[in-house]
């Protein structure tokens, strides 16, 4: 029934893999939660595809600003909506899909309140689509990775609290004990407060002025590091020992990292504003914290490669190897997120697209491929039938891999290329503008092939949603030339 | 205390020392700037800034409606980089220069040059001994570049912005607004094109652009202005 092999010596060492339920309990509490997770997935993999083909619009008109000429269409509208619909309508729909199931499942119950909670998701996804049409009409809030106006940030907020009130009513001190659950908790938390937080201020005029671009830069930072990264280390906290069957490799520093990371994550907004008109004790404060922040999340990256190391899983299980790539991912972009931090560079890759190549490597890589790890894990547990086609999740894995990595290499390139001739007062800034484009094309390339691997996922998603699959019992797994 | 409530708790803290560290204390440090006034026999002579009013603030709602900030910042960065040394400003922006923005369109990306200044006279995106660097950006060339960018900076990838701009047939004498276009994308005889009330309001703000007024805290002014 499960692709984890559940190793009966160490179940009761096991972090964060529920151990105390009977697989009886656990199938009751993944029937009472199916409405709401199914629901979230299914609309999060529609924001993946469109969110997917905006960006690569966006891409396109970097280098070709004359395709689709209309006002609607273009660059700086494109941009902010594409990237709102990954960021909230992708990944934040899906990471939600994935706590209102992890969550009940380690409790081993449900709150009552799955109407309102359903309700939550309705208006969750009904913010993210005001904000789409509000920036493609030209209603953009110009505050980097904010740019939904106040009243889709207002359905969101409200949608999420519903979900989360849902969710988080029905733990108990089980379901809040592994690793796992309280990265995800942890993040649950975070991103209401600092999504509720963030707006208040700014529609309330409590701050004005560049405070009113440091809170934005602090929110949208929030959204992130305080959520979206924390939310996919707790995905794979709980996958990597459940698929493997061995417990965590060093759940004791497991935990001391997890303080560490949300003490240093909290800190990583002025970043966005490195240069600009804010005290630089701020502008330090980020740079230090986006240092310090690469202990807490090397280390939950070696922790979880220690425990996978050797598995027999980790070349036929798809979430495994979605899991540890994203992880693996997760920890290039903390390191690019570091260097960039590093006031000598970032003089120079600064108001370059050497952050976009960060964030791609961030959001495509090690979120997006961590919330399909664990999709691949939770759908067939939900639908009571497995995954069709192996081959379809290899196309899936390749593309998504390939194109993130390509995706973020040529704007990271980009960056650096365009920003080291920006830093020699000789150059004219046509030639700038020559060489960072020069990686253009690269990345548009780079969407299209994520745009095919995704669309393959999506059908594959669809299918397994409609119960068409491999019959409940043999997980869907890669398959292996067994030579000797 | 149980288990969840540590990790409420925890948290909570955490959260609380972001907040703090990232949002209060900086408002506490800026939240009460107040202008720049100078003072010649008890009589106030000069206010910096002021709050941009009537067409030019129209225009900046243009701006940002249009994404102009997804491709252009409005930050002058100080001597460590080559911001003024490339036209930019003749002193890096401070928080007061933002001070009647709500908010300021900082902008993360430069696509397209830094317009923290683009009104000011000496602003330049050329070397300053380019033969190709226009005689004034005023409001007839800001029009000509918006109608089409690649007709005065052949590498741009702006976008043309031709909704701004209405063609409309000649009805008795031809609009003193009308666009002087080069022969290959002049409209057909006895048509013109004329900004809209948008794209008047936006090249309006964007001459409104002046960031220069020496500031004690941004310093350095003297020394930027003898490069330009």
């Amino acid at each position: 029934m499960t692709e984890a092999v559940f190793n009966e010596k160490t179940r009761g060492s096991l972090e964060s893999a529920g151990g105390q339920l009977t697989a009886e309990q656990r199938s009751a509490v993944d029937l009472a939660v199916r409405p709401v997770v199914v629901w979230l997935f299914l609309t999060s993999v529609c924001w993946l595809l469109l969110a997917t083909g905006l960006g690569a619009l966006s891409a396109l008109k970097l280098h070709f600003p004359a395709f689709l000429d209309y006002t609607c269409m273009s660059y700086g509208r494109l941009a902010p909506a594409a990237h709102g619909a990954f960021v909230f309508g992708w990944c934040s729909t899906a990471a939600l899909g994935v706590a209102s199931w992890l969550l009940p499942r380690l409790s081993g119950g449900v709150a009552p309140g799955i109407t309102l909670a359903s309700l939550g998701v309705v208006l969750w996804n009904a913010g993210v689509l005001l904000g789409v049409f509000a920036n493609i009409a030209g209603n953009i809030r110009p505050i980097d990775g904010l740019e939904f106006p106040f009243a889709s940030f207002v359905l969101m907020v409200g949608g999420l609290s519903l979900v989360a009130a849902w969710i988080l009513l029905g733990l108990n001190s089980s379901g809040t004990a592994g690793l796992g659950a309280m990265f995800v908790t942890g993040a649950l938390l975070c991103l209401g407060w600092s999504l509720f937080t963030g707006n208040v201020l700014i529609a309330t005029k409590s701050v004005v002025g560049v405070v009113e671009q440091i809170v934005g830069a602090w929110t949208a930072s929030g959204v992130l590091w305080l959520w979206l990264v924390p939310v996919s280390l707790g995905v794979c906290y709980y996958i990597v020992p459940k698929v493997t069957g061995r417990p965590i490799f060093a759940a004791p520093t497991g935990r001391a990292l997890f303080w560490l990371y949300f003490l240093c994550a909290g800190l990583l907004g002025a970043n966005r504003l490195a240069g600009g008109p804010v005290p630089l004790w701020l502008v330090s404060v980020s740079a230090s914290a986006s240092i310090l922040l690469l202990v807490p999340v090397l280390g939950a990256v070696y922790n979880l490669f220690a425990t996978a190391k050797g598995s027999e899983q980790l070349v036929t299980s798809p979430s495994l190897k979605f899991v540890l790539f994203g992880a693996l991912l997760l920890g290039v972009a903390s390191l690019g997120s570091a260097f960039g931090a590093l006031r000598t560079i970032n003089y120079s890759v600064r108001f370059t697209m050497f952050e976009s190549g960060v964030q791609t490597f961030l959001l495509f890589g090690a979120v997006s491929m961590i919330l399909f790890g664990a999709i691949y894990f939770i759908m067939p547990r939900l639908s009571g039938c497995e995954w069709l086609s192996s081959t379809l999740i290899s196309i899936h894995f390749l593309g998504a891999a390939y194109g993130a990595c390509m995706g973020g290499a040529m704007l990271v390139l980009s960056g650096l290329a365009s920003g080291s001739l920006l830093s020699e007062p000789d150059s004219t800034f046509s030639q700038v503008l020559e060489t960072g484009s020069a990686y253009y094309w690269g990345n548009t390339i780079a969407y299209g092939i994520l745009w095919v691997a995704y669309s393959a996922f999506a059908l594959h998603f669809l299918l397994v949603a409609l119960r068409i699959g491999q019959p409940a019992g043999e997980p869907t797994l890669f398959r292996v030339k067994r030579g000797h | 205390m149980s288990r969840s409530s540590t990790l409420f708790a925890g948290l909570a803290a955490c959260f609380a020392l972001s907040l703090g560290l990232c949002v209060l204390l900086p408002q506490a440090q800026l939240g009460s700037l107040s202008p720049d006034f100078k003072e010649e026999d008890g009589r106030i002579t000069e206010v910096y800034p002021t709050l941009t009013g009537g067409i030019a603030a129209a225009g900046r709602e243009v701006y940002i409606s249009q994404g102009c900030q997804a491709c252009h910042s409005q930050v002058v960065r100080g001597a460590e980089t080559t911001d003024m040394e490339r036209g930019w400003g003749v002193r890096r922006t401070v928080a007061r220069d933002y001070l009647f923005e709500n908010p300021p369109v900082l902008g993360v990306r430069r696509i397209g040059p830094d317009l923290a200044n683009v009104g000011a006279q000496g602003w330049r995106n050329e070397p300053a001994d380019d033969t190709a660097r226009p005689a004034k950006r005023d409001s007839t060339w800001h029009f000509l570049h918006l109608y089409h960018p690649t007709a005065i900076i052949k590498v741009s990838n702006m976008p043309a912005y031709k909704g701004l701009f209405q063609l409309r047939k000649i009805t008795g004498a031809p609009s003193l607004d009308a666009l002087a276009l080069p022969a290959e994308m002049a409209p057909p005889e006895g048509f013109e094109v004329v900004p809209k009330a948008e794209a008047k309001s936006l090249v309006a703000y964007l001459l409104s652009l002046n960031r220069s007024h020496p500031l004690k805290e941004a310093g350095a002014v003297a020394v930027a202005a003898k490069k330009n």
